[in-house]
């Protein structure tokens, strides 16, 4: 594994040259003063680099991280997102869990929604972030709930199919011993349904992150936002800014795997008895 | 299986056909909404309204609590239709007793003349994102994913040094990707294919290592006792042990697919595009336009799922 991140590394800055070269050369073709002789001089140095060069990254990291908690600096900003996926997995979860256990109960419920359960994935969802933002905002919802409500919208359904296939997944063996215990139907589902549930819950709450880091960053863009990676990720997308896109980038891919990584731990702690799937 | 969730279920009841209750609640909500249409202006007090769709929608539900008894194809087909025709004639009846201007939601018959009105423009946009971004961006990283796969399993130090950055790389958003790769590959639709490109190939080459890994040793070494060749043991053992993963993997990323084509659009375009369209016409206020580009999006989304699960029944029988 570092062997291939060394290789990476090793790649980067031949990579960077090309990448960088053309637009170098086809800056000096047109006449403008760089300030440096040769286009693989100048491919360093570009205003707007397509892949930043190594002194670029760290202007650009300390220009977007100090001081880290100004409104303007990107730790501050991948807080506010962390913030509003978490609230939105929250309420993902407590939808989710509940749409599960209707599936898992009632057939007829399960054949008149799963089919538009998972057409609603199929459609663009994000789409509808801008106008479920106008409408929230209508009715006086503004700021982190909007967000965090797209974010919800995204990710209950890995949380929901996860879970149904969880709740589906005792052995009728085992069922069969809670029969014989003469356990109540409430009882098997607390006792027998929910813990074998828990490792799906968990793979499919780490799918469902992810979505609903996507769901809070495409809903601060869409939407009128003060703050937030989406926000950071919009205003630096029209300045053209292709540095702090990097940046802005590798904040929020830290972002995602801080919450994946962040699942795990807390899966490690609920179901400390099981082998980590 | 079958025997788990046929337990887990409520016991079936007898069977009762619910049409009449399907028909009385879908033609009493029509007719609410044609009695709806023909005011001037929106009336009063819209609860009784209310009160009276609700009371529909009830009766449907019972309809489709009947309808879904038993085991025939209109059990597993009724129950879904009538749910969908339900909420929107529902909606319809709903928009116009509250009276909700069309710039905020518009109802579902707007949304259908929207849909005819622009039909050329939105399916122009549909063979933007979905042929040129979506379906070309589905077989490159697919295509690229199965290599990257094949490779990780046929050496070993790959499958170290690769596989925990892709599943590393999995969990980063791609939003966060779109800005970057449209303002170095520039704004026409070859940024958007790479974009999808790369959401599909995180799920395709975790999930085909993972097939490819499935293969039973025993199976294995009874293909090594008959001295099969490295080819021969791919042909019939790795690969189909590794198809149905393989196929779950693209079930997934065809909507990521669709999804992130539209998503990157918004980062930048050259004018064309469903997410283009969304974007320019919810500025506008052209909510009617917006509903109706999801209305394609999302039936070019249901048939490309579709598309690819009939496939997968195709290759695997007697599986899912």
């Amino acid at each position: 594994m570092l062997a291939v991140a060394l290789v990476a590394v090793l790649i980067y800055w031949p990579l960077m040259l090309w990448a960088n070269a053309g637009q170098a050369a086809r800056s000096l073709a047109s006449g403008a003063d760089l300030g440096c002789g040769t286009a693989l001089q100048c491919a360093t140095q570009l205003r707007n680099p397509v892949i930043p060069a190594p002194q670029q990254f760290a202007t650009g990291f300390r220009s977007l991280s100090v001081p880290p908690l100004a409104d303007t600096s990107a730790p501050r900003n991948a807080l506010v997102t962390g913030g509003e996926t978490l609230l939105g997995l929250a309420l993902a979860s407590l939808l989710g869990l509940v749409l599960a256990t209707l599936l898992v109960r009632s057939r007829s419920f399960e054949r008149a929604t799963l089919p538009w359960l998972v057409a609603s994935q199929t459609v663009p969802i994000v789409a509808l972030a801008p106008m479920l933002a106008v409408l929230l905002g209508q009715f006086g919802v503004q700021g982190f709930f909007p967000k965090a409500i797209i974010a919800a919208y995204i990710a209950f359904f890995p949380i929901a199919i996860g879970m149904a296939q969880g709740l589906r997944s005792p052995d009728p063996l085992q069922l069969d011993l809670m029969r014989t215990y003469r356990a109540s139907p409430a009882q098997t589902f607390r006792l027998l349904q929910i813990p074998a549930s828990l490792p799906y819950l968990f793979t499919s709450l780490k799918v469902a992150a992810t979505a609903a880091l996507v769901g809070s960053i495409v809903a601060e863009i869409s939407t009128i936002s003060f703050s937030g990676l989406g926000k950071m990720l919009a205003e630096n997308s029209r300045a053209s800014d292709t540095v702090a896109l990097w940046v802005i980038m590798i904040y929020g891919a830290a972002l995602g795997i801080a919450l994946v990584a962040l699942i795990g731990l807390l899966e490690r702690l609920v179901t400390g008895w099981r082998r980590p799937v | 299986m079958a025997a788990t969730s046929v337990s887990l279920r409520a016991p079936a009841s007898r069977s009762v056909s619910g049409w009449p209750l399907l028909l009385l609640s879908a033609l009493g909500l029509l007719a609410l909404s044609f009695v709806l249409a023909g005011r001037a202006a929106p009336p009063d007090s819209a609860l009784v309204w209310l009160l009276g769709v609700l009371a529909l929608l009830l009766v449907g539900v019972f309809g489709i609590r009947q309808s879904a008894q038993g085991e025939t194809l209109a059990a597993r087909i009724v129950p879904a239709a009538a749910t969908l025709i339900l909420l929107v004639l529902a909606a319809e009846a709903l928009l116009r007793a509250y009276g909700v201007p069309t710039g905020l939601i518009p109802t579902p018959s707007k949304v259908m003349q929207a849909l005819w009105a622009a039909r050329v423009v939105l399916l122009q946009d549909a063979y933007y994102t979905f042929v040129l971004e979506a379906l070309l961006g589905f077989i490159i990283g697919t295509l690229a994913g199965l290599a990257l796969a094949l490779a990780a399993v046929r050496f070993r130090f790959l499958e170290r040094g690769v596989l925990p950055y892709a599943a590393l790389l999995s969990s980063v958003p791609i939003v966060a990707l779109a800005p970057v790769v449209i303002k170095a590959v520039g704004l026409g639709w070859s940024s958007k294919t790479i974009i999808v490109a790369v959401t599909v190939l995180f799920p395709v080459v975790i999930n085909a290592v993972r097939g490819l890994q499935s293969a039973q040793p025993m199976h294995l070494d009874l293909m090594h006792s008959y001295a099969a060749s490295p080819t021969q043991v791919f042909h019939e053992v790795r690969w189909p042990s590794a198809l149905p993963f393989v196929f779950t993997a693209l079930r997934v990323s065809s909507t990521l697919a669709l999804i992130n084509a539209i998503v990157a659009e918004f980062f930048g375009t050259e004018g064309h595009g469903l997410g283009f369209r969304i974007q320019i016409e919810v500025g506008r206020f052209g909510l009617d336009i917006v509903w109706a580009a999801i209305v394609v999006a999302s039936v070019i989304g249901v048939s490309f799922y579709l598309l690819i699960s009939a496939a997968e029944r195709l290759m695997l029988p007697g599986r899912t």
